[in-house]
């Protein structure tokens, strides 16, 4: 009975907007996820589980986005409608809410984030059946891949490219900064999809610039696990420049931990691997001196980019009382992408999911500075973005506890970037630089 | 015999006292509730019109009741181990990771870098349970040493063992992080192309079309009631007394001749072999998991499934099941129903907006817009409290959970209108 209801709801709304509009907008054509005055847009977040703390400011900030477009009139008339479902990073829990997502009724059109790499996975089958497009916040180099998700849309660099230019970076500065021409390289990495991914970037760029790796500490870093092996073997190799793929209350510890034993050199790893938070910590004097922070996209700190004084200016005002956070230009550009596809589709006359996943393939997002201009669509060899972005930590710029309304920073400031190794440049994309084999 | 007319609680021989169903009420209420949940899945015109079961037939809904089946029988072995024979066990999770990768072994895919075989799931399903099964049997001598307290930290150090293990074995686990793909749950004879059954899929069963959600319900509806019943009969068999025996007091249980270490060994072993059963189910459900899932927090929510349904039996540990699994959705989707009805126009959204603050400078305690911490509370920790004060006020108020609510309404009623 209730379908029967819908279906004539539906119809008899169709055939009154059929007599009484005329305008452009009538013209555009829509399916799942879509109403004459809606566009729904899904993300399946980890609101509860381990990366709460860091998605539910990336949410926030897109939820803020969607507040500003629907402020500025919506998308082809429409208004925006963000549906957000927790996950709680649990893989079966994200694939009930994908059910909610994927409703023909109820759904949405697309999937502004889909949260973590196993979930994502789980999910990528069903929404080719689904013709539902999705992009993961996760940054593994197999995405592009359309064997790994034909409808997953990554976003910015990822974890091997963004290791390949890290280590180059950190070359170019032993030799610019500290005078050291043939520095050694030590690995630390968390094993599975995200750490070996990063390490195998380093890899790649050890073996091209000729730099000694004089310790492999690939897949040996367990998250909440006793470091002291990890750092007793780091300390002995006494490598010049250590590259981790960890998180940053491993990287706390670790390098905390070296330091005690009288070992300081140049540091630096994944995006992941560094949080901003760690400055107001006991390492914070450690980091400002001897670590570089790598990005995909710019942090809040980053002067000149018209993106980001929007984003600050509209957060300012409508969340005013939330803390300064680098997390949020990514659920802002997330949210960007996701605008920006739907306009194309929009003008394209197809809202459907079909027509998402077409101006996905056709759009080149601009991101007005926060990240490197992205497109999808042709070759992965030639759409996958390199760029990435080097930071010093100035510890001086670091606000502790503050809000938006506040002001202030989070203690990063742009060394290089938007910038590609030659080495990131000349690599062939055929698939991930770490396979895992299905 | 069948007990006498009239008098249901008066039992002629043993065989009818120990029935499963023993009274005429129980048995007509049995067939009709098998014939709601056969139905259930589908749009029909009467059952949909009931309060909660009305949902089923989306598939949103149809999906967590599917998982809400595999845990269940996980529950229903860990209440063999915990609920029967007394033994507490933290170690559930590493049970059913076993039963999982033993799945996945053997009926996954060989692509290099990750190990499998691709036997189909006549072989995996029960191998998983069996592997378990066999894995219970090595650790019982270990657990057979220890009770109570030192029992559980024992059983806490397989969940890091098994974890560990993943990150050994990345062949078979997969890459940390993001795990592998599970073998799909379709039936073949062999390797042939065309599974011959497969319930991942939308199909057609007789005339009816059937949904893939719909076809995994029936198939799960089938193993739970088998592993219902068997655990149903085990526990008024001689091992099941046995079990009760040793769970009570163990050393008088030995005097009377019980032999513990025999009992706690088929304890752990059944156990185990439905925790392996469910493990490889959960994973095949999920296509694809992570080797981190398999973690304490999973053992203690089936010890916190049994707690509040009741534990030593069969309907606590599905009514356990369901209460756990259900609610943090019905919490979730009630404040997103309140979210939507303050919104809207009707009479009753000042009511509701009391409730919910849906943008900033409203005053309801839950929040539906914003999702960062603090006051008003984002509806996933409200979930979280929820869940705790449950598990609190279960122990403190009704230590024989969910059942014990059922008895006392029972005793209720049957004493009616005479009830004190």
């Amino acid at each position: 009975m209730k379908n029967l209801f819908r279906v004539l709801a539906v119809g008899l709304a169709l055939s009154v907007v059929a007599v009484a509009c005329g305008s452009d907008e009538a013209k555009v054509e829509y399916g799942a996820g879509v109403t004459e005055d809606t566009v729904r847009v899904g993300a399946i977040a980890d609101l509860s589980g381990i990366f709460a703390p860091l998605v539910v400011q990336i949410i926030d900030a897109q939820q803020s986005y969607w507040d500003k477009v629907n402020a500025d009139g919506g998308i082809a008339g429409r208004q925006v409608d963000f549906v957000v479902e927790d996950n709680g990073y649990d893989v079966p829990t994200h694939l009930e809410k994908y059910e909610l997502m994927r409703d023909p009724d109820n759904g949405v059109v697309l999937l502004s984030q889909s949260t973590g790499s196993p979930h994502t996975a789980a999910i990528a089958e069903m929404l080719v059946e689904d013709g539902l497009a999705a992009i993961p916040l996760s940054w593994y180099s197999a995405w592009p891949d359309p064997a790994f998700g034909e409808n997953v849309f990554e976003s910015y660099s990822n974890y091997c490219y963004e290791s390949i230019n890290g280590v180059e970076f950190l070359r170019d500065y032993m030799a610019s900064e500290m005078g050291n021409d043939s520095p050694t390289l030590a690995i630390l990495s968390f094993p599975g999809e995200y750490g070996q991914d990063g390490a195998a970037g380093a890899k790649i760029a050890a073996e091209a610039l000729g730099i000694e790796i004089v310790h492999d500490g690939e897949a040996t870093v367990i998250p909440g696990a006793d470091q002291t092996p990890i750092i007793s073997a780091l300390v002995e190799a006494d490598a010049d420049m250590v590259w981790t793929t960890i998180n940053p209350s491993g990287l706390a510890g670790i390098m905390g931990g070296a330091a005690a034993e009288g070992y300081v050199p140049l540091w630096s790893g994944n995006v992941p691997s560094f949080s901003y938070l760690l400055l107001g910590t006991a390492v914070g004097p450690l980091l400002d001196t001897n670590y570089i922070v790598n990005s995909y996209i710019v942090t809040w700190n980053t002067e000149g980019v018209e993106g980001l004084d929007e984003l600050k200016a509209w957060m300012g005002e409508n969340n005013p009382d939330l803390p300064i956070s680098d997390a949020y230009i990514i659920g802002w550009t997330e949210a960007m992408a996701a605008h920006q596809v739907l306009e194309q589709a929009a003008a394209n006359g197809d809202l459907t999911r079909a027509g998402v996943i077409a101006a996905f393939n056709e759009v080149t997002v601009d991101y007005k500075g926060l990240a490197p201009n992205q497109s999808w669509g042709g070759d992965a060899n030639d759409t996958v973005v390199r760029e990435t972005y080097s930071y010093d930590v100035v510890l001086a710029d670091y606000d502790d506890g503050a809000t938006i309304a506040d002001g202030g920073g989070t203690g990063t400031a742009l060394l290089r970037g938007p910038w590609v190794s030659d080495i990131t440049k000349a690599q062939t994309y055929d698939g991930a630089c770490f396979k895992t084999g299905g | 015999m069948r007990s006498v007319r009239g008098r249901p609680s008066l039992y002629t021989s043993y065989e009818a006292e120990t029935r499963l169903f023993p009274t005429r009420v129980q048995q007509v209420a049995l067939g009709v509730f098998v014939l709601v949940i056969l139905l259930m899945p589908f749009d029909l015109p009467v059952i949909d019109q009931l309060p909660v079961i009305r949902f089923l037939d989306e598939n949103y809904w149809l999906k967590v009741v599917n998982k809400a089946l595999i845990f269940a029988i996980a529950a229903l072995g860990l209440n063999l181990l915990s609920g029967l024979a007394g033994q507490i066990s933290l170690g559930h999770a590493f049970f059913m990771g076993v039963g999982a990768y033993t799945a996945v072994l053997l009926g996954g895919p060989d692509s290099g870098r990750l190990w499998g075989y691709g036997l189909p799931i006549w072989i995996w399903l029960p191998a998983a349970g069996i592997a378990a099964a066999l894995v219970g049997v090595l650790v019982a001598p270990a657990a057979v040493r220890v009770r109570g307290l030192y029992l559980g930290i024992a059983t806490i150090g397989l969940v890091f063992i098994g974890l560990h293990l993943s990150r050994v074995f990345p062949e078979v686990a997969g890459p940390g992080a993001l795990g592998r793909k599970w073998p799909r749950l379709e039936f073949r004879i062999w390797k042939e192309e065309e599974p011959f059954l497969d319930l991942t899929r939308k199909g057609k069963w007789l005339w009816f079309e059937v949904t893939q959600h719909q076809k995994t319900y029936f198939f799960l509806l089938v193993l739970v009631a088998l592993f219902a019943v068997v655990s149903a009969n085990l526990a008024r068999s001689r091992t099941g007394r046995s079990w009760a025996a040793i769970r009570d007091r163990d050393i008088a249980a030995e005097i009377m001749g019980v032999p513990e270490f025999r009992a706690k060994t088929t304890a752990f072993a059944i156990s185990s072999f439905y925790a392996g059963v469910a493990g490889a189910l959960l994973a095949s459900f999920s296509i694809q998991f992570n080797p981190e899932a398999w973690d304490l927090l999973l053992s203690v929510e089936f010890l916190a499934i049994l707690l509040i349904g009741g534990m030593g039996r069969v309907s606590g540990a599905l009514a356990g099941t369901f209460f756990v699994i259900l609610t943090p959705h019905f919490v979730e989707r009630f404040a997103h129903w309140m979210g939507d009805q303050a919104e809207g126009e009707g009479l009753m959204s000042g009511f509701w907006d009391g409730f919910v603050s849906i943008g900033s400078g409203d005053f309801g305690f839950v929040s539906v817009s914003q999702t960062a911490l603090g006051f008003p509370l984002p509806v996933a920790a409200l979930d979280e409290i929820i869940y705790g004060a449950l598990i609190i006020v279960f122990l403190l108020f009704e230590p024989l959970g969910l059942y014990g609510i059922w008895v006392k309404v029972r005793n209720y009623w049957k004493g009616w209108p005479f009830s004190y």
